[in-house]
């Protein structure tokens, strides 16, 4: 296009880069096309239709522009292209694809603008398009290495996550199941399988699967042929590349990959050790994973793969170790917590009864006690079911005649282990056990077996001493405090009664003695030594002697005391021992006692209520910090008054206060006045502590002098008629009644009590006996009233009312509220 | 309740000897009456031996007159050794029991009833 409207002058002399502009839109190094508004081809140039191998004559007039895009194209050139175009008169770099005559696709960079005429209504649009051939085949490789980078950053992702499983894996178990789920992840495996090294046993075990029907589940020895130990074997990963590999090499994984369908197989080795030193590493099991379709790995994979087997190895090797001493810890444990249940029980049937218990299930399904005590011997089962006894009689004599245990091998009839029990080198008897068949690590548990065993061995030992010496003290204490009070004497009658701890405890220091100091003086003690078993027991024997033999007729209780003081300096087990000694003078009525940091004793006289005796108080025997200067303190009692002594036994509950159990004695004491002295004692124990007490309870209570006038109340309860008898016949011993007399009033007395019990209370079990009786001179007069209802026909009372009148001088019967029978009987009248 | 303490028994000759002990009352005269039940039911001849009895009640007494009355009436023969004196003897003796059933010594009465 010439700007000067002259000549050209210059068309010979044009520069090679002065183009001609018509050759220069023909030629240009991209296409340019005209249209109309509507898209219909005006104008094309040659570089258009060289690309396209369209004809000029084929465009122009005949084709929109849109037509000559693929079809994915034409509907974006009518959604995007041409409203862009003539919203923003242009538009710039659109990628489109041009469908050449051929066929072929060309892709293509388009720019437009639309030309507008005065009135601003489209007149044309011009469009210059760039071959973008290779442009997209950049573009193409770019996204392929994208997907390639991709593939490897998500492979590295899933062997991190797999790592860090790993590391957080505390056992062989949890361990191999993160491993085997590595393959699918990372490498788009089709499935996988874990084998772990069992060395103990030198074999290679399959533990994990993610698809378990395929492959061969036995266990193998580590020397098999099959592929998976011989790569284990060799140590290196093995890629068996396709099915023809695999039948060369190994006939057996040919073989699995034919009936699951797989084409590849990875075998890699679980190792542990310096990296890429073959001789230094361990096996310690392989990883075996495969894939339906061939698949060829790239280095950078495999090198990947070998990372995966060498990180599995160390978590494995860390989660053996940290098992071993999960073991090991549990084991420790388990022989502590077994040391202090032992040790929770004294007694060896319950110790040998709480090991099995120990043994069965945790570490045993069966186990047996034997020990050689006693005639009998003693046996302790737990768990089942039983072994053969002869064979297991036969293995439990080998053990204790060799003293060392025999332990159950594989293979083994018998499956039991045996451990001798042994103390101080003798074998006390056997511990027979079976174990768990999963308890792996057979030396160890043997160490532990033979630690279970000593442990065992001692603490049976220690109560098997428990119970001799627990065995001594009873009989010693038994025998100490069997020995007879003083009865018979019409001048006093003494009830005492011994309560053992009601829990399983070892024999308390508590005692009580009477005795006849001379023949009108009388002493009676109750004490209670330090401590309980055998030597409180024997400390109590020694005291108890050393009181008979400081107890004479000079010597008062206070005295007494200051003897016992010298006493302990040569029996220190004496120490701190408590007394209540009480000397009473039988004749002249008089009572002088002492208290050595003893609870006080409790005096009940015929008129006024009881009362405790709190002076005459000093410290316990031998005692330091107590006041040592001995006291006692003289009281002068009326005949039929009554004394308890008692230890803190009685009084002591731990639902109660110490006061409150001294008001509850006084209470109880007072309102048993009544009842026969007989089964006063223990009457008393009963009510103030009951069966379940925890502690010994010792009494002894003194009545003294015959009372003029006897009275008793009883309860309609047959038992207490013999009470009554034995109370009776003390009394009339004590007035000077004749046998025959005597007989006769008990026979005729029980006779009238029962039939009170039997006839006037049979609907009233709470109704009350009175009985109160007099010795005159020349006779005994009874009197038994009852205030029940008369409700037995005059027969049933036959033989009693018959007996009662042919035993008593004269009887009368009074029926008005209840009935009142009134007895005399003749005093030395022989019939 | 358990009645050795009151009541054991042995063999003399063909008697089935019952030797009773302590005192014997309302308390215990029915436990004691099924022992000794229980034991001669089959005997041909029955020995009762009351020396050691320390106490004897009218519930005593009714228990020996069953006894006594049901051998009767199986035709065997029976005997209570008493002894010379004693609670027992006082007893049974103001309750005017039968003198053949009396005996004063355990040997002399089981030679009797076995022969």
């Amino acid at each position: 296009m010439s700007e000067s409207g002259g000549p050209d002058v210059t068309q010979e002399l044009r520069l090679p880069w002065d183009d001609d502009p018509e050759e220069l839109y023909e030629h240009a190094p991209c296409g340019y096309l005209t249209s109309l508004p509507d898209g219909t081809v005006v104008r094309v140039n040659q570089t258009f239709l060289t690309w396209t191998g369209y004809a000029r004559s084929d465009l122009i007039g005949h084709r929109r522009f849109r037509d000559l895009l693929t079809p994915g194209d034409q509907i974006y050139h009518e959604t995007h292209y041409a409203p862009l175009l003539v919203m923003q008169g242009e538009v710039h770099e659109i990628a489109l694809e041009v469908v050449r005559a051929d066929g072929r696709r060309v892709p293509v960079l388009v720019n437009s603008v639309l030309e507008r005429n005065q009135g601003g209504a489209p007149r044309l649009i011009r469009t210059m398009i760039f071959n973008a051939s290779e442009r997209r085949g950049y573009e193409k490789e770019l996204l392929a290495a994208r997907h390639t980078a991709e593939a490897a950053e998500r492979r590295i992702r899933a062997l991190q996550r797999i790592v860090a499983d790993l590391a957080a894996a505390p056992s062989e178990a949890e361990v191999a199941e993160a491993v085997v789920r590595a393959p699918e992840a990372a490498f788009e495996a089709t499935s996988s399988s874990i084998y772990l090294v069992d060395a103990e046993r030198d074999q290679l075990v399959a533990v994990a699967s993610t698809d378990p029907t395929t492959g061969n589940w036995d266990d193998m020895p580590r020397s098999s042929a099959r592929a998976v130990a011989e790569v284990a074997r060799r140590g290196d990963l093995h890629v068996v590349g396709d099915l023809a590999d695999a039948a060369e090499h190994f006939p057996d994984l040919a073989e699995t990959m034919t009936r699951s369908g797989r084409q590849t197989v990875v075998l890699l080795p679980l190792t542990t050790g310096p990296a890429d030193e073959q001789p230094g590493i361990t096996v310690l099991g392989l990883l075996a994973f495969s894939f339906a379709r061939r698949r060829v790995l790239t280095d950078g994979e495999l090198r990947m793969i070998r990372l995966l087997g060498q990180q599995a190895g160390q978590a494995l090797d860390r989660a053996r170790l940290y098992d071993e001493l999960g073991r090991r810890e549990e084991r420790a444990s388990f022989l502590a917590a077994t040391t202090r249940a032992l040790e929770a029980e004294h007694r060896l049937l319950q110790r040998s009864r709480r090991l099995v218990e120990r043994v069965v299930p945790e570490i045993a399904d069966w186990a047996t006690v034997r020990l050689h005590v006693g005639p009998a011997g003693l046996r302790e089962d737990a768990g089942g079911p039983a072994p053969a006894e002869d064979l297991l009689d036969a293995r439990i004599a080998e053990a204790t005649r060799s003293v060392t245990p025999v332990f159950a091998t594989g293979g083994d009839r018998l499956d039991c282990t045996v451990l001798p029990l042994t103390a101080s080198g003798k074998v006390l008897g056997t511990l027979s056990l079976r174990m768990a068949a999963d308890r792996r690590g057979a030396e160890a548990e043997r160490a532990f077996l033979a630690d279970l065993a000593d442990r065992a061995g001692l603490a049976l030992e220690n109560a098997r001493l428990y119970e001799q010496e627990r065995a001594i003290a009873r009989s010693l204490q038994r025998s100490l405090l069997a020995t007879d009070v003083p009865a018979g004497d019409p001048r006093f009658a003494l009830e005492t009664h011994y309560q053992a701890a009601g829990r399983d405890l070892e024999v308390g220091g508590d005692w009580f003695d009477a005795f006849l100091i001379t023949g009108r003086k009388l002493a009676v003690v109750v004490g209670d030594v330090v401590g309980r078993g055998l030597e409180a027991a024997s400390t109590m024997g020694q005291l108890r002697s050393a009181i008979r033999a400081l107890a004479t007729s000079d010597n008062g209780p206070a005295r007494l005391l200051e003897g016992l003081d010298r006493f302990c300096q040569r029996v220190e087990s004496a120490r701190m021992a408590t007394v209540v000694y009480a000397e009473i003078d039988l004749d002249g009525c008089e009572l002088v006692y002492a208290c050595a940091g003893h609870l006080p004793p409790l005096l009940h006289q015929p008129a006024g209520p009881a009362e405790f005796l709190l002076r005459g108080r000093s410290g316990p025997i031998g005692t330091r910090a107590g006041d040592r200067r001995r006291t006692e303190h003289r009281v002068t009692l009326t005949p039929g008054s009554r004394l308890l002594l008692y230890t803190d036994g009685l009084i002591e509950r731990r639902d109660r206060p110490v006061d409150r159990g001294f008001e509850v004695l006084g209470r109880e004491f007072s309102r048993l006045r009544g009842a026969p002295l007989k089964g006063l004692a223990a009457a008393l124990a009963d009510t103030m502590v009951g069966r379940e007490h925890g502690d010994d309870v010792c009494l002894l209570c003194l009545t003294l002098g015959a009372e003029e006038r006897l009275e008793r109340t009883l309860g309609a309860d047959p038992l207490q008629i013999a009470l009554l008898r034995s109370d009776m016949r003390a009394w009339l011993l004590g007035h000077g009644v004749d046998t025959a007399c005597l007989n006769a009033v008990l026979l005729a007395c029980s006779e009238a009590v029962a039939d009170a019990i039997e006839h006037g209370y049979r609907d009233d079990p709470f109704g009350v006996v009175d009985v109160s009786a007099t010795v005159t001179a020349d006779a005994v007069e009874i009197r038994v009233a009852d205030h029940g209802s008369w409700r037995g026909p005059e027969q049933a009372r036959g033989s009693g009312r018959r007996l009662i009148e042919e035993s008593m001088d004269e009887v009368l019967f009074d029926r008005g509220d209840g009935t009142t029978v009134t007895m005399r009987r003749r005093r030395g009248h022989a019939r | 309740m358990t009645t050795d303490r009151w009541v054991t028994f042995s063999r003399r000759g063909a008697a089935e000897a019952v030797h009773l002990k302590g005192e014997i009352d309302l308390a215990n005269a029915h436990d004691i009456g099924r022992a000794i039940v229980a034991r001669i039911t089959l005997a041909e001849a029955v020995l009762i031996d009351l020396t050691a009895v320390s106490f004897l009640d009218s519930a005593g007494v009714r228990l020996l007159d069953v006894i006594v009355g049901e051998l009767d009436q199986r035709g065997k023969p029976i005997r209570l050794v008493v002894g010379e004196r004693g609670p027992a003897r006082m007893t049974l003796q103001l309750c005017a029991f039968r003198n053949d059933l009396f005996a004063a010594d355990l040997d002399r009465a089981a030679a009797e009833l076995g022969g």
